[in-house]
């Protein structure tokens, strides 16, 4: 079977931390 | 001060050190317990450095907040090949493009082929323009033999 890539892995994200510097 | 240290963890993820941000996020927790953004940081930056147990940890260690971290621990799950159990993890889970792309990815995985073209299929209404998502689907179509 072709590779499946992860596109979870991408799709994660760290929070915006722009209101908290 | 805690604006500080989340300017140096911001500093460490727009760099891509993920170590590093984790090392932070845990000052973060040491001086504000339970803080959300830092527990939410610690987990996702233990599984962009595919630290996978670690993550698991993390989100073990946060399990009496009021912190949903179930989508980390399906993907966490999935990385684990315990697919039964990151399924199980999505099927509470509002929909939505992330829940969607892992889901057809266990799907796949699974050899659930119908099942893995109906999650791309959900997914066209999120208009996501990704040559990773179109290497996917054929790669489903080509394993489905159609
Ligand atoms: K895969």
């Amino acid at each position: 079977n072709p590779i499946v890539l992860d596109m979870a892995y991408n799709a994660i994200e760290f929070p915006s931390l722009e209101n908290r510097m | 001060a805690l604006e500080d240290l989340f300017s140096t963890l911001h500093r460490h993820i727009e760099a891509g050190d993920f170590p590093q941000a984790v090392k932070v996020a845990d000052q973060v927790l040491k001086a504000a317990p339970g803080d959300e953004d830092a527990v939410r940081c610690k987990v996702v930056g233990h599984i962009k450095s595919d630290e996978t147990d670690k993550a698991l940890a993390a989100i073990r260690a946060a399990e009496r907040l009021p912190i949903d971290l179930s989508y980390y621990k399906a993907y966490c799950y999935y990385r684990q090949n315990k697919l039964q159990e990151a399924l199980e993890l999505l099927r509470g889970q509002e929909e939505s493009s992330a829940v969607l792309q892992l889901e057809s990815q266990i799907f796949y995985r699974l050899g659930r082929m119908n099942d893995c073209m109906d999650s791309y299929q959900k997914l066209q209404k999120y208009k996501i323009d990704s040559m990773d998502l179109k290497i996917n689907t054929i790669a489903a179509l080509v394993a489905a033999g159609r």
